[in-house]
């Protein structure tokens, strides 16, 4: 077989790089995926699809892919993701707005270089942590800072900054001069390219001794000290790394908004949302946390036309995928596939499928009539 | 030769571990067997020895030989991974193994941290042959390859155990310390899982501790024999004691001869 092809079990592997192999329907996933990524800017010019919201979905995507780091490998649950997000972003907007930094990819490394401080300094205090006490911690952090820009005149209150350098254009990018509309897309485009990257570098991280060590973490904290892992040092490096993708993915977020506001980047809601992002996709899936990512704020950002309390939504949503897809969006698709194969086989299963559904509305309504009963007659 | 001296560990009122003073591995890949009814301060010992726990007094102390000459590291407030990295390395009461992870996984994972190979960035799947090689070896030394594939949380008691042990055994320690490494495995097994653990320590001239409760297994392959009592040292000797000492079966085995 030719270098890119390899037979693994009587099946053919499509072969990315040393030791990173897709099987038929990862790869056809995979082409799938990137090739409808490069196409939405033409698909959006065509359909209702909303670009700047995609791409929106895509960076916050990136940011829960950093947190799945913490979530799938070291069990460690999060509540203060925002806080690198935010910093990319308020990195971007207070070198544009406030010393005329213009090129967009010294924007781009500072806010990766800001978030990263940040993470090494916040991971320093939590590391030792596990459970709840982590997840309050990281979201007390993210707290303070969040109340300290809101309050802060530096960073302009909940008004927020402009990533304008000279108040009234975007950040250059490679030296082009572009109007607002290529802007986008070029930024959209990069966006993608790093997306890849990152995708790529997670694999090749997770799949890597560091990535088992991590698991190692995860399952048993006592037997991994007791292999000789330094726990802390290693839970440490990871909450950095994962923190490297909140920081990319803000910067990117400010010179996509072109203005950064406390709320959509800092507040601990938008922690609750990267969280949920990594399980809606699929927390054992490497692009779960990034189509959680698209979906979720794209059904937020169609909610807020038809729905007053559209965050509401985010609760009914994570209700629906607890109850009916655990595995999250990409992790119940082989379920989903073997599901229909077996259906195309076996026609009489809809039927079945058909009784269950029947059968449980009818159980849930007998119930509701019960109760209904029961709070105006009493129980007799 | 590893060695405590003095060492006290207290709960509250209680004193698990009063001013114990011992050496083990006088002779290299020496074995020696801690005896003790329930509450002696068995457990607790290997925890201070190990640095799970650390003690209130007293010092953990490794000798070493050096050119010809010994040389003493005191290691009391050593973390427990930079124990494991210098060869101190225990197994527990309660199995501790990576339970989402297949049999092989778990052996590797403690045989890359043994190569320290943990930061390398390439591919689990890709160049680090030795580590496989290693990984096998283990397995076949344990007998654990027919069930490679399996994941640890399925297995049986036994396994488990067996899957607990190798993986120690692939830190390549000089000092093993084994908490009850029969401790619920079936009696026909118990024979089974301390002559993989006899083999495989002769092998490598590895000293070894271990807690048993067991003494037809105790008197059977223990070099040397420890008693505790009430966190005290109680006996010290050969395991002919359990014979010879009136007193010593009285302690253990509640019986008045």
């Amino acid at each position: 077989m030719s270098r890119f092809l390899v037979e693994r079990d009587g099946r053919t592997h499509l072969r990315l790089m040393e030791g990173m192999e897709l099987s038929r329907n990862e790869a056809l996933l995979a082409v799938v995926g990137i090739g409808f990524l490069l196409a939405v800017p033409d698909i959006a010019r065509v359909t209702p699809l909303s670009f700047a919201v995609f791409h929106q979905g895509i960076l916050f995507g990136i940011a829960a892919l950093g947190l799945n780091l913490l979530l799938r490998h070291t069990e460690l649950v999060s509540f203060g993701h925002a806080a690198f997000f935010g910093a990319g972003a308020y990195t971007a907007a207070v070198l544009a707005s406030h010393y005329d930094v213009s090129s967009g990819l010294v924007l781009l490394a500072a806010s990766i270089a800001v978030a990263t401080l940040l993470a090494l300094l916040v991971g320093y205090f939590v590391a030792g942590y596990l459970d709840i006490y982590f997840a309050l911690l990281t979201l007390a952090f993210n707290q303070v800072l969040f109340a300290f820009v809101i309050q802060s005149q530096f960073f302009n209150y909940s008004d927020g900054l402009r990533v304008r350098p000279d108040g009234l254009n975007p950040p250059a990018l490679f030296g082009l001069d572009l109007g607002t509309t290529a802007y986008e897309i070029v930024l959209y485009y990069f966006t993608i390219l790093l997306l890849v990257v990152m995708l790529l570098g997670t694999w090749k991280l997770v799949n890597s001794p560091f990535g088992r060590a991590l698991d190692a973490i995860g399952q048993d904290r006592t037997r991994a000290r007791f292999v000789g892992i330094p726990v802390e040092k290693y839970v440490w490096i990871a909450f950095t790394l994962s923190g490297i993708y909140g920081g990319l993915a803000g910067g990117l977020f400010g010179m996509v908004q072109l203005h950064v506001r406390p709320e959509p980047v800092l507040y601990a809601f938008v922690s609750g949302e990267i969280l949920f992002m990594a399980i809606l996709g699929g927390v054992n899936t490497l692009a779960g946390p990034i189509v959680g990512g698209i979906v979720l704020v794209y059904l937020l950002n169609i909610a807020r036309f038809y729905v007053e309390y559209y965050h509401a939504l985010t609760g009914i949503v994570l209700l629906a995928v607890v109850f009916f897809l655990p595995q999250g969006i990409l992790g119940s698709l082989p379920m989903i596939g073997s599901g229909l194969e077996r259906r195309r086989d076996d026609p009489g299963l809809f039927l079945e499928d058909v009784k269950l559904v029947l059968g449980s509305l009818r159980k849930g309504v007998t119930r509701a009539i019960t109760t209904v009963r029961i709070i105006i007659f009493g129980v007799n | 030769m590893l060695e405590a001296r003095e060492l006290r560990k207290e709960f509250g009122e209680l004193r698990a571990t009063d001013d114990v003073s011992l050496q083990f591995g006088k002779t290299e890949g020496e074995m020696v067997f801690i005896v003790g009814p329930n509450g002696a301060g068995k457990t607790t010992l290997v925890n201070l020895l190990t640095g799970l726990l650390e003690p209130d007094r007293g010092e953990v102390v490794v000798h070493e030989e050096e050119n010809g000459s010994t040389i003493e590291h005191e290691i009391t407030d050593v973390p427990p991974a930079d124990r494991v990295n210098s060869g101190l390395v225990r197994s527990f009461q309660i199995v501790h193994v990576f339970e989402e992870m297949t049999v092989r996984e778990n052996v590797r994972v403690a045989v890359l941290s043994e190569h320290g190979r943990t930061l390398s960035m390439r591919t689990v799947d890709d160049g680090h042959e030795d580590v496989e090689r290693a990984v096998d070896d283990l397995l076949e030394q344990f007998r654990l390859e027919e069930i490679q594939d399996e994941v640890a949380e399925t297995l049986p008691h036994g396994d488990r155990k067996l899957l607990d042990v190798a993986m120690s055994f692939g830190l390549e320690p000089e000092y093993l310390l084994l908490d009850e490494p029969t401790s619920g495995v079936a009696t026909q097994e118990k024979e089974y899982v301390i002559e993989t653990i006899v083999e495989a320590s002769e092998a490598d001239d590895v000293t070894t501790v271990t807690i048993e409760h067991d003494m037809d297994l105790v008197k059977e392959y223990a070099d040397r024999l420890v008693v505790l009592h009430e966190g005290r040292v109680f006996r010290e000797g050969a395991p002919s004691l359990l014979e010879t000492d009136a007193e010593l079966r009285r302690v253990l085995l509640g019986v008045d001869e």
